[in-house]
């Protein structure tokens, strides 16, 4: 009886111990964290508000946010979202998280900032990319590959390379209303001086120059574009 | 140091090196070796989580009844693992985004519970931390070398720096790590043969 007691007692005050350290190191992290989160969320949407083709941003200076709370301003929730999902497209096999963003540049139109997900080789491949109305519809202005942790190394993790992300962006109206492709899928080779053609009337991403042997990822992040982009229709956006 | 300490040091870096010796922590060697950069931060974390529980197993190991001290080490452990996760996540959090995964990980890996059980429950805390650090900087170091021979055969680079222009894909997809695992623990028993052998000829003269 006594040993029943003593045994219980020494796990008791073993677990006592590394519950009480593990809360004061939690509390001592929490804000480094949210900080660190914070900072690449925002990165993120203020290169994705940088327009592609003239680097210039698209909405001006002050209205990039600096921190949680200037961020919150810009939500934009039009449909109800279940555990920080809004929307899952059945077509494409992709998902929109919540929240959205909605900006406005500095000619008045409106551009969506979106985060999206879609399974990869390993895990989901999320992005966030920012939608820009124009009269001729919405158009893709750029997108940032945020977690591809799970991707192979030296095959598709490549997809973090600033020069392969730019293959899929910026991309007219023309080529979203088709349902994009990566050009394995769409059985063609883009020659290197029609990939924004490519882009824009067809629909087709070319990266198997750039990414051989991998279609997995690049496939994962169209399919998350695909999605944001029904999503938006869906939401009633033009 | 004392020769008993140095010994206790360098064992693990090739006469018990965990991973091509002992065979111990499979899982994560396997895992996180597509590259040579992922190798150390994984070798890294695991040394730091050995050598605290390391330390903290050997200061209690008086107070901990035999029969609960698998329950007792695992919790240690698990706790440090935690703390490790938080601190990466809050202050590297690249490297935590890319290491994110495997860092629970740390928890099952048999290294740790089996130092803790078969060596720091037995020694002093002096011993147990040169013990913990040798065997997590030998993990480390073959974590490096499988991982740098896998992105060399695989991508033609080390560290990210381009070497050659070799491209052997399966070597980094999940084959490629049996096969790199097996030929290095295979070269490491044959020079530990070798070695062997020399000594009892010596011997035998």
């Amino acid at each position: 009886m006594r040993e029943f007691l003593k045994t219980g007692l020494v796990l008791m005050i073993i677990t006592t111990i590394a519950g009480l350290g593990l809360a004061l190191v939690y509390n001592l992290v929490k804000e480094p964290i949210e900080k660190a989160e914070l900072a690449a969320k925002i990165d993120a949407i203020r290169f994705v508000l940088t327009d592609s083709v003239t680097g210039n941003l698209l909405v001006p200076e002050t209205e990039i946010p600096e921190d949680g709370k200037a961020l919150a301003k810009y939500e934009w929730t039009p449909m109800p979202s279940e555990e920080g999902i809004m929307y899952s497209s059945t077509t494409w096999k992709g998902k929109v998280q919540s929240p959205a963003y909605i900006f406005e540049t500095k000619d008045g139109k409106k551009v969506y900032v979106l985060t999206g997900q879609a399974v990869g080789y390993g895990g989901n491949v999320v992005s966030v990319a920012a939608f820009l109305t124009t009269p001729q519809g919405l158009k893709l202005n750029a997108i940032k590959v945020m977690e591809y942790s799970q991707e192979t190394p030296g095959l598709g993790a490549n997809i973090a390379r600033d020069d392969i992300q730019k293959r899929f962006y910026p991309i007219a109206s023309e080529g979203l209303e088709k349902g994009l492709k990566v050009n394995k899928d769409a059985g063609i080779i883009v020659p290197s001086n029609e990939l924004q053609r490519a882009r824009d009337t067809e629909g087709v991403v070319q990266t198997s120059d750039v990414m051989t042997g991998a279609t997995i990822t690049p496939r994962a992040v169209v399919n998350s574009i695909n999605t944001m982009y029904e999503f938006l229709k869906k939401a009633g956006v033009k | 140091m004392a020769a008993g300490n140095v010994k206790t040091f360098t064992n693990g870096f090739i006469a018990q090196n965990p991973t091509f010796v002992q065979v111990l922590g499979m899982c994560p060697t396997l895992a996180t070796t597509t590259s040579a950069a992922n190798g150390l931060g994984m070798g890294l974390a695991t040394t730091s989580v050995l050598v605290m529980s390391n330390v903290v197993v050997s200061l209690v190991r008086k107070f901990i009844p035999d029969k609960v001290r698998i329950p007792a080490y695992i919790v240690i452990i698990a706790s440090f693992v935690t703390i490790v996760d938080l601190l990466m996540h809050g202050f590297t959090y690249e490297l935590w985004k890319t290491l994110g995964l495997f860092i629970p990980l740390i928890v099952v890996n048999c290294i740790i519970l089996g130092r803790a059980e078969s060596f720091a429950s037995k020694n002093g805390v002096r011993a147990s931390f040169l013990d913990g650090l040798g065997m997590g900087l030998g993990f480390t170091g073959s974590l490096v070398l499988l991982g740098s021979v896998r992105e060399f055969l695989g991508n033609g680079s080390i560290f990210g720096l381009h070497l050659s222009n070799m491209k052997m894909f399966a070597m980094i997809l999940p084959p490629g790590a049996y096969i790199a695992l097996g030929v290095l623990a295979g070269m490491f028993n044959f020079i530990g043969i070798k070695k062997a052998k020399a000594a009892k000829a010596k011997a035998a003269k």
